[in-house]
């Protein structure tokens, strides 16, 4: 353990004047942003596009980058709880990420608009006369649904912000009160987390095909998103690291740990992949395989192999060593796969309900991902440079600073 | 059985703290002596880098090992199942890859232990149940609370008088020649 | 000022400790080295004491039940027991998964708990992993004496037989012999590695012959070489990283027992997680019941620590809150699904002939855990070991529930049963306790029930780099 007391200057922890990321970044993501939006809007106004692909693609993008926004919000949660020592210096950009929360709740507009052209059961005519459908109008009905978003909203950007004003309170004052209270609420936050995070998952995804149901659907898309908040927060620090920022800050230390949970969540997303697909093929009961069967159909199946090597097989054999994950370089290219394969894992979730015989990607899909992703990028660096860059006074930070791996 | 004057074993000397073993050992390792260990009654930290230790190849034998269990596992069931006792299971196909994974991965795993544990003994040349170092008594209290450096009298740079010396100034706090 | 070491991490000295910015020390009582020794082999080298006898006894005779139900069982059949049509797994996979599960938490702790970097699973984890072995031994003479035709047991395994027969590969019975067996191998195996520089030190005290021999064999001529440290610490974590992804597989594997079938009740895609979770979740808890008596005969406070029972029991509350997710899961799905076979189910459960073995399952596993929100009952001993051995009562009703409701109340209404266990049921379960104390008992009498060399490898002075009065490495080597 290296010892001593770490001090911390002020430019390795705030982004500089007339930096790049302060100014120009968050322009260029904004740009795209709305680029893409105002793109995705005029292909559907002037019949490029149908509005049900529209819907789709943007239902994608969405749940894409809400996975990072939700990812972010479970990290900290997560680092609360357990009392971990080791992310301090990586927790200020995971609650930057958390931080987008209220900008995710706006983007879900279009999909509230999109809610005829994407869910089979707000068609009433065609409930009236499946009783399955009907027997869960009780739950799957357009008031519901629409309260249970806000409730969902709501109730994570309570968390996100009792979380990050807490964080950036405690730069100032240093008040160990604060950490004590954060971690006293962690736990009934994470439940709370997992809860409305699962019934999202049910309401947003699993309802776009209604007859179908699994019990381990909110835990697939939670592992997903933890894939995706490793893989965010290797990308963003590298990249801040490349830009001059967080120098002698975040070190090869934090970036073997980041590269180990991105390879633990990994597998454990293989084994919640699987054991749904599994279970489901070994009983073969037609109401419950008519789901895998829609994704093995035509070039979907070539996709759902891909998915199978893509997002397991690769990545196993990828960060298995401890030197891929202590190098940089390394550890950038595969969390930019990884989170490449959980895009292709939130299409492949999505889109087989609108393209029934095979892989349809168009450019709607890029103009959706970028219009959302773009704005996320952008809130995300704006909020960057609002405050410091760790939390300079948190009562972990020299923990973390002279942390050493195995 | 053993000669007049027989060549010693080498030097053994004891050390009090972790931080004076580790302090002894980076001196060792930059004045080039070859033939020597440390012996500690946990593993200290950081220990192997002031030895000098290359890093072990044991994950490679697990690696192999643990490739070899796995894909032994999916050949015997797929021989059993589609070659040499095909059955009709509820309509699955014979080659169900699906079926074969848990036991697949599980053989895997058994390999990989196997590998890792018979490995690492293979590596340290244990069960080794006899050492000259056993004779001293002092070396009883390696289990316990004290460490010890031992210079073999093969090592090029031993002298009996000057290592002895050496180990003195490095922090010993008693130093004693073992016997073959 | 500057206290020592010992002044300050003596326990009355520890509630004014600050655990944010620091960390709780993970031995108190300014224990030495040498003490660690002391206190662990001490144990082990002085007469028999008699409470062991007492303890020991009353085990084995528990064990000679065990045995004399099997016996009988192989004479009679498996007809002794109360299994009917419909209900044709009753208790003994009932059991098979109870100790299976509690195994888990030996490995979780060794092997999860040392990838997480949590130092204090030192103090425990040598006690864990032999509980494992034990368990797994229980757990694996239920399919063993099941079979009903004994002679004929091994069928089950792939060997040339003059039949020219194979076992069917595609059945999770066969892939749980497999991943059990080889669960309790790799775990002694994980166990003996784990023993060896201990063994070293047993041998080292021995004041007699016969003990440095028996020690000495089994310790393979360790001395605590720095060259062999190298290989044993990477063979270690190797084990560790094997040992992770092996229990999260046996138990989903045992979960697939009943996932696979078409039972509503039974399949259902949670179940892999929600078993593991469980296991953990039953496991911690005999490990809690366990280290609560151990502790105290041993005079073992100050390596295992309140602290150590505090964290414990937030992972005890952790995992029992996955499992009511589960529970909640299933029941919001099963009214989702529209399936009236699933609805009902769940509503048989609740109100149907089995409501009273759901209800114990639901104060045990669910309101219990929730006490552990409260500081003050994660460190009081009493709540501590009553609440651990409420959560076992529960979690062998949960698998009872799961085993039984669905058998005995499936599809078709004509077909529908209720099961009642004979004595030879509750004489199979009682014996397993027998077996698993007497084994734990033997275990505690011959062998250092602390990992010793590890709980040294966490102490301040263990570090090359420390400084007597270093503030600052003190507190950063600690429990949370």
């Amino acid at each position: 353990m290296a010892h001593g007391h770490v001090e911390l200057t002020q430019e390795q922890t705030v982004i500089p004047q007339g930096h790049p990321w302060r100014t120009k970044l968050p322009l260029i993501a904004g740009v795209i942003g709305v680029g893409g939006l105002v793109l995705s809007y005029l292909a559907v106004m002037g019949h490029v596009v149908e509005a049900k692909a529209f819907f789709h693609s943007y239902l994608t993008a969405f749940l894409f980058t809400m996975s990072l926004s939700l990812g972010g919000l479970l990290f900290v949660l997560i680092q609360y709880v357990t009392r971990a020592g080791w992310s301090i210096v990586v927790r200020r950009v995971a609650e930057n990420a958390m931080a987008t929360l209220p900008l995710m709740a706006i983007l879900f507009i279009p999909i509230v608009l999109g809610l005829h052209d994407l869910y089979h059961w707000s068609h009433h005519e065609a409930v009236a006369h499946d009783p399955v459908l009907k027997a869960k109008a009780g739950y799957l009905n357009e008031q519901f649904f629409y309260y249970r978003a806000g409730g969902y909203f709501v109730i994570w950007i309570l968390l996100s912000f009792i979380y990050y004003r807490g964080s950036v309170k405690q730069d100032k004052s240093g008040d160990k009160k604060i950490t004590r209270r954060l971690q006293n609420l962690s736990g009934p936050g994470i439940i709370l987390t997992a809860l409305t995070l699962t019934f999202a998952a049910f309401d947003w995804i699993m309802s776009l095909d209604p007859h179908w149901y699994s019990t381990i659907y909110g835990v697939y898309y939670f592992s997903g998103s933890l894939v995706a908040i490793f893989a965010f927060l290797s990308i963003s620090i590298i990249a801040m690291q490349s830009a001059g920022l967080l120098e002698g800050v975040v070190t090869t230390e934090h970036y073997h740990d980041l590269g180990k949970l991105l390879f633990g969540f990994t597998v454990f997303w293989t084994y919640i992949a699987f054991s749904q697909y599994f279970l489901i093929w070994y009983a073969n009961i037609p109401e419950e395989t008519l789901w895998y069967a829609h994704r093995s159909v035509g070039s979907w199946q070539k996709m759902t192999t891909f998915m199978a090597v893509g997002h397991f097989v690769l990545p196993f054999f990828y960060f298995l060593t401890r030197s891929t994950k202590r190098h940089r370089f390394a550890l950038l290219v595969g969390a930019m796969w990884m989170l490449m394969m959980h895009f292709i894992d939130m299409y492949w979730l999505v889109a087989p309900s609108l393209h029934h015989e095979g892989v349809v990607f168009g450019l709607i899909d890029v103009t959706t991902l970028l219009g959302i992703g773009g704005l996320f990028l952008a809130f995300f660096t704006w909020n960057l440079r609002r405050n410091p860059l760790v939390p300079i006074k948190d009562p972990r930070l020299q923990e973390s600073l002279r942390f050493e791996n195995f | 059985m053993a000669a007049k004057n027989p060549k010693p074993h080498g030097l053994l000397a004891q050390f009090d703290t972790a931080s004076a073993i580790y302090s002894a050992c980076e001196k060792i390792r930059d004045d080039g002596f070859k033939y020597w260990d440390a012996f500690t009654p946990f593993p200290v930290h950081g220990l192997d880098k002031a030895m000098g230790l290359k890093r072990s190849m044991l994950p490679w034998i697990v690696l192999v090992m643990g490739l070899t269990g796995a894909s032994g596992g999916m050949l015997l069931q797929w021989w059993v199942s589609v070659k040499a006792y095909p059955l009709v299971i509820s309509g699955k196909p014979l080659f169900s890859w699906q079926a074969y994974v848990p036991i697949t991965f599980e053989l895997g795993v058994l390999f990989g232990a196997l590998g890792a544990v018979f490995g690492m003994f293979h590596l340290c040349r244990i069960p080794q149940h006899y050492s000259p170092l056993f004779k001293s008594e002092r070396f009883e209290s390696v289990t316990d609370d004290k460490f010890f450096i031992a210079i073999e009298a093969e090592d090029p740079k031993f002298h009996p008088e000057e290592t002895a010396q050496y180990l003195e100034s490095l922090g010993a706090t008693h130093v004693e020649m073992v016997e073959q | 000022m500057t206290q020592s070491l010992a002044e300050k991490y003596r326990p009355e000295n520890l509630e004014a400790y600050d655990p944010i910015g620091g960390r709780h020390p993970l031995v108190i009582g300014g224990e030495t080295l040498h003490d660690i020794t002391e206190l662990v082999c001490r144990p082990i080298e002085r007469k028999t004491p008699k409470a062991w006898w007492a303890f020991f006894l009353f085990s084995a005779s528990l064990l000679g039940i065990f045995g004399m139900s099997i016996a009988y069982l192989f004479w009679e059949g498996t007809g002794i027991w109360g299994l009917n049509n419909p209900v044709g797994w009753g208790w003994a996979i009932v059991n098979f998964v109870f100790w299976v599960g509690i195994g888990h938490a030996g490995t979780l702790i060794s092997a999860i708990l040392y990838l997480f970097r949590q130092k204090w699973r030192t103090g425990i984890n040598r006690s864990a992993e032999a509980m494992t072995i034990f368990a797994v031994m229980c757990a694996l003479t239920f399919p063993g004496i099941h079979v009903g035709r004994v002679w004929a047991a091994y069928w089950m395994f792939p060997i040339p037989n003059q039949m020219g027969m194979w076992p069917n590969f595609r059945s999770p019975l066969l892939w749980d012999v497999f991943a059990v067996s080889i669960y309790g191998t790799v775990s002694v195996l994980f166990w003996f590695t784990g023993l060896i520089p201990d063994l070293a030190t047993m041998r080292d005290r021995s004041k007699t012959k016969i003990k440095r021999i028996a020690y000495g064999i089994f310790a393979l001529g360790w001395r605590g070489s720095n060259r062999h440290w190298q290989h044993y610490e990477v063979a270690y974590m190797i084990l560790a990283g094997l040992s992770t992804p092996l229990v999260l597989s046996v138990h989903t594997i045992v979960s697939f027992d009943f996932a696979v079938s078409q039972l509503p009740g039974w399949h259902t895609t949670i179940f892999p997680p929600y078993f593991v979770a469980g296991a953990i979740f039953s496991g911690f808890a005999m490990v809690l019941t366990l280290m609560i008596v151990t502790r105290k005969i041993f005079g073992l406070e100050n390596i295992v620590t309140i602290r150590h029972f505090e964290n414990m029991s937030k992972i005890i509350l952790v995992t029992g809150s996955i499992v009511g997710y589960a529970y909640g899961m299933e029941f919001f799905i099963s009214w989702y699904s529209g399936n009236p076979y699933e609805t009902f189910t769940f509503v048989n459960r609740a109100f149907g002939p089995y409501a009273w073995a759901y209800w114990i399952m639901i104060s045990c596993n669910v309101i219990t855990p929730q006490i552990f929100w409260f500081k003050k009952a994660r460190t009081s001993i009493p709540i501590l070991f009553v609440a651990s051995i409420f959560v076992n009562i529960g979690m062998w009703f949960e698998r009872f529930v799961i085993t039984v409701t669905s058998l005995s109340r499936d599809f078709l209404p004509s077909s529908w049963d209720y099961f009642s266990p004979t004595i030879w049921d509750i004489s199979c379960l009682v014996g397993s306790f027998g077996l698993f104390f007497t084994m734990f008992s033997l275990f505690v009498r011959f062998l250092p029930q602390v990992a010793m060399a590890e709980v040294k490898a966490v102490l301040p002075e263990a570090d090359p780099h420390y400084h007597p009065g270093d503030a600052h490495h003190a507190e950063a080597e600690g429990a949370h």
